[in-house]
């Protein structure tokens, strides 16, 4: 299990694991849900963020604020640990 | 029985076959195994008409003026009381199955075609002689042309004739879509997403569950579940199995049933949900695939290739699904050609196909597919066979 975890990492991640097709060069404040990401690719991000971080993400994590962007994501993450 | 034109399947193709065959002057036989036209946008419950406007662009624009295909889009509109919706790059429209068996019928009765439900085609010889089996009972069937739009090249297969299939682990995978009534609010698709992990942890749902998506249907507190699939459920996917089938079926109610309990459970608005009506079938994105005389590629649709003699135009991306974790888009650089000969078996006359199954490569398929490219091509495909029969 990781310690931090940074918005790069969450791109890396998310590249991947093909849960959004992500254009090159993208940064930490790229709107994942513009990419493509829906509600079934959400689920699949929590359990991976579980077994990668070990941040288990519930119900109330499940809005655009928190999943929203690389940056918003690796934030709830660190706060997860 | 005789006829000029025999349509095998009344799926979005071969619907769109048979009222362009018999608006012709062909004598037109249509056979369903249901009770009921639409194939998948019936039986399987899909809701969305994709592959009916261009890419791109500002308003909806039909990418197959003219056809059945905008014909069926102007009916269901006037039907649904619902427009095309906007998704990133591409558009397209709301349909529900109920309307679009209903609007089917009428358009079928209009056009003068004899529909032949419960019957299914099990031999067919070129020439052409079928056979039919409707209740334990066989049926013959003379006609001069014949088009298969079953979805899985059925006819293809009864003659032995060039078909393809794409390897189990690289098939787009299944998907099991049900109705569920007494939702009340919007649906927030995102919150759903978040009940149904919570789910997951407190044990009550398998990981299956996170293939689960819900798009409400236009009518008052009901909302269609979708369920991707991993169609490995007994083995291989194989979905000219039966026994992969009955799996696929049972898969499907299993984890709907738990996930629907579930929401009704914790999702506020979710307290009266149920669910309401199980689809006639799972849903096959893809299985056969008919070797024609012309084979229709993805690199082919990737560059908005245009033929001299293309018959319909493909307008969605390259979706491909062959795993169930969501959908990953191509985007092509713009609208592509269909050539003729991709509905035009090689080798025999007055044989043609349409929709899902006509020829092309698996990555084609992945465009070709969506019933908005499915009625152009049954449109084409049905003017070719009355012309041949004529
Ligand atoms: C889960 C899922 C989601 C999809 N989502 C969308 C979407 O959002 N938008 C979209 O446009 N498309 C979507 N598609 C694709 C689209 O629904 C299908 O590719 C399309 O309906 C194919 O049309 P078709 O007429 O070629 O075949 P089908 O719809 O499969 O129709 C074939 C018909 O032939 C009949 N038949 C088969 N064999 C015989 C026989 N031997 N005798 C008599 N009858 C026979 C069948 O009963 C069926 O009615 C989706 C597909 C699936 C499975």
């Amino acid at each position: 299990m990781e310690r931090s975890c940074t918005a790069e990492e969450v791109v890396e991640m998310l590249r991947e694991e093909g849960l959004v097709d992500l254009p090159a060069g993208v940064d930490g404040d790229a709107d994942l849900f513009a990419a493509g990401m829906d509600s079934m690719a959400v689920m699949q991000l929590i359990v991976i963020i579980e077994e990668r971080w070990g941040v288990r993400l519930g119900a109330a994590d499940a809005t655009r604020e928190v999943l929203g962007t690389p940056a918003s994501l690796a934030a709830r993450i660190c706060e997860g640990k | 029985m005789k006829a000029d034109v025999l349509i095998i399947g009344a799926g979005s193709a071969g619907l769109a076959a048979a009222v362009r065959a018999a608006r012709a002057g062909a004598r037109t036989i249509l056979l369903e195994r249901h009770g009921f036209a639409g194939g998948m946008g019936t039986a399987s419950l899909v809701h969305t008409f994709c592959g009916l406007y261009l890419q791109d662009a500002e308003t909806p624009q039909w990418s197959n003026p003219g056809t059945l295909a905008e014909e069926i889009g102007r009916r269901m509109e006037l039907a649904t009381g619902l427009g095309a919706v906007k998704s990133g790059r591409v558009w397209f429209l709301p349909q529900h199955p109920v309307e679009f068996a209903a609007l089917a019928d009428s358009m079928l009765r209009e056009a003068g075609v004899e529909v032949l439900f419960h019957s299914e085609l099990v031999a067919l010889e070129p020439g052409w002689r079928a056979r039919v089996a409707c209740r334990g009972e066989g049926i013959d069937i003379e006609a001069r042309a014949v088009v298969d739009a079953s979805g899985d090249a059925v006819a293809a297969s009864a003659l032995g004739m060039g078909h393809m299939m794409s390897d189990s682990r690289s098939l787009q995978r299944p998907a099991y879509v049900c109705g569920v009534q007494g939702v009340a609010g919007e649906i927030d698709g995102l919150a759903l997403a978040g009940w149904i992990i919570d789910g997951i942890r407190a044990g009550d749902l398998g990981t299956a569950a996170t293939g689960m998506h819900f798009r409400a249907s236009g009518r008052a507190g009901e909302v269609f579940a979708t369920l991707d699939l991993a169609g490995m459920e007994t083995g291989d996917y194989d979905p000219t199995d039966p026994r992969c089938l009955a799996a696929l079926e049972a898969t499907g109610r299993e984890v709907a049933m738990a996930v629907v309990a579930c929401l009704k459970r914790s999702a506020p608005g979710w307290e009266g949900a149920f669910i309401s009506h199980w689809p006639a079938r799972a849903g096959v994105r893809e299985s056969r695939r008919w070797i024609g005389q012309a084979l229709l590629t993805g690199e082919d649709v990737m560059a908005g290739r245009r033929f001299d003699d293309e018959v319909a135009v493909a307008s969605w991306p390259l979706e491909l699904r062959e795993t169930h974790r969501g959908p990953r888009l191509r985007y092509p650089v713009g609208p592509a050609g269909i050539p003729r000969g991709a509905l035009i078996a090689a080798g025999v006359d007055g044989l043609f196909m349409a929709g899902r199954c006509l020829s092309c490569d698996h990555e084609a398929q992945a465009s070709i597919r969506v019933m908005g490219t499915c009625f152009a091509t049954g449109d084409a495909a049905g003017k070719m066979a009355a012309a041949s029969a004529g």
